[in-house]
């Protein structure tokens, strides 16, 4: 067990980081740990406990942002937000479940610096997109904060987008500003029954493709479906490709016509409402119930879990490809999110995550890899993030060196030595 | 400014080795590539090039970072800050000759191409695949120059800005190698988001030789309404409302009364002149019928104007391209005057304040500037008309614009929305962002270490 420092303030982070800097320490950085295991294996000599940064500092419904300190759970986030009819658009998803700790668990920060974003994010982006500014100290000590409260701005590099998904390892965020949005008045569901995988990118990409402000399209082949806690859904006893649509009521339903029109020719079409809506849409962007073996079975589990991302017509062909390469008794779990863009993929446990075979797979369509799930051991030994070979990676170096030039954030969590 | 003093014969033959006559000392085409479209000062490069591929701009980069030489790229030189000027002389990169359109995929909804290509051309190219590019500055500018100066335009409320719109870029470093930021997979995960790196860098960290990007899907329907007020102030609070209600409008521009007369001169633009509310729904039809609905209810709250229809697609293209031309249009209000196109942007329930405020700082200087802008993301335009022989109304507006950029830093908004900082506004980024300065200065010198990238933009090293 490493020492572990627990700033209450932002001054005390700034003190840890500064002393940090001078002693030559390193710090792994941690929200409320919930995505410790996302990414590599950390070296760091100690700990830095952000959790005692726990506030929502600024927040006024009707200025479509919120400020908070990064530690504050999401928990605590959206429930603030329900009370004013207001939502995260990019529906953080909540990896508990994946991660074996709690549900509910999981801060503000640790979302945006590991850039999770749920289903909408087909439709309203990525959680960078709705992140519009922060508070932070780099890895050479320096307090700084970019961006504001405002949607546009141009002031020079995009400090927040380069924070956003870097895993902690350029700056501690102190504070961040984010986005929100007035919730949808109505939730609707249109799901298709029984479509292939080939068959189901094609249904996505037209209801995509249309007028209707799809804000949801994912695809559960039968195995996947029948784990779903939504009785419509596991009881359908097929594969389920579902299309979510999102606003004022009577604009909901007649969307909710027009695509029922539109995939009549892919078979029955039917219709959840708002609550299962919400609870389907949650399992989709958590995952954990699609990628958890079945107990009751007898079944331990899938080990290692792979996230794709692919351009959105080659995902069925590249999960072919992987299964056919790896075996039958690889187990694969699957199931697509983001109209195909998206490929959760669990494996049993083999000491190289067949990350060949995946990589090679997805290498061709112009997509990539990343380890999601797997023991520290093979975290190690294997890439989780795709790798980004010269020029590239040495851009990424050099912006690495940039912010935290001794390594004192969060050494090794992305690249091996970085 | 001190001027670097590389540029000798042996840079110049080997450019020409390079490019044959794409190499010009002409005074003319200098002079040219060395301002934009704004106020600020020119300064011409020492030599204008003219690659045509990627490797050719490769090439050039390598010669002039072996000789310490700045290099300066260059779109259309539509820009509003002074980002092109060769401030230390230098080569200036003219990227207008690389204007391929790469490759669409309608399937996938995107497009690459190459940074010469304009946002019309691209457009017009899109024509017949049901698919368009919707960011449109008034300027019909390039392509990479709209990711170097992360543009936006009258459909941002909708469909985003170049950050959200830009899903790949290669790039020429300042050492000369080229990158590609990112696969074609849109949802990336591999690193840092060097795509967004680049969007913004007006020219200070690398050349964008080719540019992928989002589209859109043509709508199934839409809407245009032109609604006039009786005052500023209702106006905003019509679009404040519209936008905390999660309405999803396409575009919402505002336009005051001198900016309408300005319209009704340059564009025979034929509306009530008054405080003007444009806005446009896309959709279905039934979808914008309903927005349509709660639009028109909110506007009733602030007086219930009058909509006026605009239905016909040969009427609607003539009402934008009026739009877009107004800075033309300021600029015919007085002739002989340059123009200094301001670009606040504030939280948008502060948004009636700032213009309030704004609009009687105008009167009380004095100054001849019509006031328009994309409200809907809280970002307005004050175009100021000034003499540039009158040493005493430069001071005014000078005066007038710290003014407005501190009252919009007060309200926790920013000096620039969408024009970028180039050298007109390196004072103020310091001012709102103090320390991140350094921490951008720090970046620069880590990926630029001879400061040759377009140096003086942005960030003083
Ligand atoms: C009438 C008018 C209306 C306008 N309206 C808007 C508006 O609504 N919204 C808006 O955002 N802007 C607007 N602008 C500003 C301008 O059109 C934009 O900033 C546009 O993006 C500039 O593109 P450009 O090709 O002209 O770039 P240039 O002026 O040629 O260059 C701008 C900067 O980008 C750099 N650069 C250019 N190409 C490259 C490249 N390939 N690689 C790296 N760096 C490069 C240059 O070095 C320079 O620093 C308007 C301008 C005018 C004149």
């Amino acid at each position: 067990m490493t020492d572990t420092l627990k700033p209450e303030n932002a001054d005390q982070l700034f003190d840890a980081l500064q002393w940090a800097a001078a002693e030559g320490q390193s710090f792994d950085v941690r929200g409320h740990g919930s995505k410790l295991d996302f990414g590599r294996p950390m070296q760091a000599a100690l700990g830095l406990d952000l959790s005692g940064l726990n506030a929502i500092t600024a927040y006024e419904p009707s200025e479509l942002y919120m400020t908070a300190l990064a530690a504050t759970p999401i928990a605590d986030i959206k429930a603030a937000l329900r009370q004013n009819n207001q939502q995260m658009a990019f529906e953080p998803p909540d990896m508990g479940m994946l991660y074996g700790g709690e549900q509910g668990g999981g801060s503000i920060g640790g979302a945006i610096a590991c850039n999770l974003a749920g289903p909408r994010r087909v439709q309203v982006g990525a959680a960078r997109d709705h992140f519009l500014g922060f508070h932070a100290v780099s890895g050479r000590g320096e307090v700084f904060k970019s961006g504001g409260t405002v949607v546009k701005n141009v002031t020079g590099f995009d400090l927040s987008k380069l924070l956003a998904g870097s895993f902690g390892t350029l700056a501690v965020m102190s504070h961040v500003t984010f986005k929100v949005m007035p919730a949808a008045e109505k939730t609707r569901t249109v799901l298709v029954p029984g479509l292939s995988d080939d068959q189901a990118m094609n249904a996505m990409a037209a209801a995509m493709g249309s007028s209707n402000d799809v804000s949801g399209a994912a695809h559960l082949p039968a195995s996947a479906a029948a784990r779903s806690g939504v009785s419509y859904v596991s009881g359908a006893g097929v594969a389920v490709t579902a299309l979510r649509v999102e606003g004022p009521g009577p604009s909901v339903e007649h969307r909710c016509r027009a695509l029922t029109a539109l995939l009549n020719e892919f078979g029955e079409i039917e219709e959840l409402h708002s609550k299962n809506s919400a609870d389907l849409w949650q399992e989709i962007g958590d995952a954990g119930v699609f990628m958890e073996g079945d107990a009751a079975a007898g079944d331990s589990g899938t080990d290692q879990i792979w996230r794709l991302s692919v351009p959105p017509m080659d995902g069925a062909g590249v999960v072919e490809r992987i299964l056919g390469e790896t075996g039958a008794e690889t187990g694969g779990r699957v199931f697509y999110d983001w109209g195909g863009g998206l490929v959760w993929l669990g494996l049993k446990a083999s000491p190289d995550a067949s990350h060949e075979v995946v990589r090679g797979a997805v290498k061709p369509t112009g997509g990539l890899a990343t380890l999601i799930r797997a023991d520290a051991g093979v975290r190690r030994r294997v890439p989780v993030f795709e790798p980004q070979p010269g020029a590239l990676g040495d851009l990424a170096k050099r912006v690495k060196g940039g912010f935290d030039p001794n390594g004192v954030l969060n050494p090794g969590r992305m690249v091996e030595g970085v | 400014m001190t001027k670097i003093k590389r540029i000798n014969d042996d840079l110049i033959g080997a450019l020409r080795g390079l490019l044959g006559d794409r190499v010009s000392a002409s005074e003319a085409v200098r002079e040219q590539h060395g301002h934009d479209e704004s106020y600020h000062e020119g300064h011409a490069p020492d030599l204008v090039v003219f690659p045509e591929t990627a490797e050719e701009v490769s090439e050039v980069v390598k010669l002039c970072a072996a000789r310490d030489v700045p290099v300066i790229p260059f779109g259309t030189g539509t820009a509003l800050e002074g980002g092109v000027a060769a401030l230390h002389g230098g080569v200036c990169i003219d990227l207008m000759r690389m204007n391929e359109i790469v490759r669409v995929n309608t399937e996938d909804m995107d497009v690459t191409v190459q940074p010469g290509v304009t946002r019309k051309q691209l457009n017009q190219h899109l024509r017949d695949t049901g698919l368009f590019f919707p960011i449109d500055p008034g300027a019909d500018a390039s392509l990479g120059g709209m990711t170097a100066t992360r543009a936006s335009g009258t459909n941002a409320v909708r469909y985003g800005t170049m950050r959200e719109n830009v899903l790949s870029l290669s790039v020429v470093l300042a050492d000369g190698r080229i990158i590609r930021t990112s696969r074609r997979a849109r949802k990336s995960a591999a690193g840092y988001d060097l795509t967004r790196l680049f969007v913004g860098s007006e020219g200070t960290l690398g050349v964008i030789t080719e540019i992928t990007l989002r589209l859109q899907g043509i709508p199934e329907a839409v809407t245009t309404a032109v609604c006039t007020f009786e005052g500023v102030e209702p106006a905003i609070d019509t679009v404040i409302a519209t936008i905390q209600s999660g309405i999803p409008v396409a575009r919402v521009e505002f336009l005051d009364a001198v900016q309408m007369q300005a319209l009704a001169d340059y564009s025979d633009l034929d509306y009530p002149i008054g405080p003007t509310l444009i806005f446009e729904f896309h959709g279905t039809e039934n979808g914008i019928a309903e927005q349509v609905e709660m639009v028109k209810a909110i506007a009733g709250d602030f007086g219930a104007p009058e909509f006026h229809w605009v239905d016909k697609p040969e009427e609607r293209s003539h009402l934008w391209q009026a739009r877009h031309d107004s800075y033309y249009a300021c600029l015919a209000l007085r002739p002989g005057a340059k123009g200094q196109a301001t670009d606040v942007c504030v939280p948008i329930s502060r948004l009636a304040e700032c213009i309030q405020e704004t609009r009687k700082d105008i009167d009380e200087s004095g100054i001849l500037a019509p006031i328009v802008g994309h409200v809907g993301d809280g970002n307005f335009h004050v175009v100021l008309l000034i003499d540039m022989d009158d040493k005493d109304e430069i001071a005014r507006c000078k005066a007038f614009n710290e003014r407005l950029v501190m009252r919009a830093l007060a309200m926790e908004g920013t000096c620039t929305g969408e024009h970028g900082v180039g050298y007109g506004k390196i004072d103020f980024l310091t001012a709102e962002h103090g320390e991140a300065v350094s921490v951008m200065r720090a970046l620069k010198m880590a990926l630029d270490p001879k400061n040759i990238m377009n140096p003086g933009k942005i960030i003083r090293v």
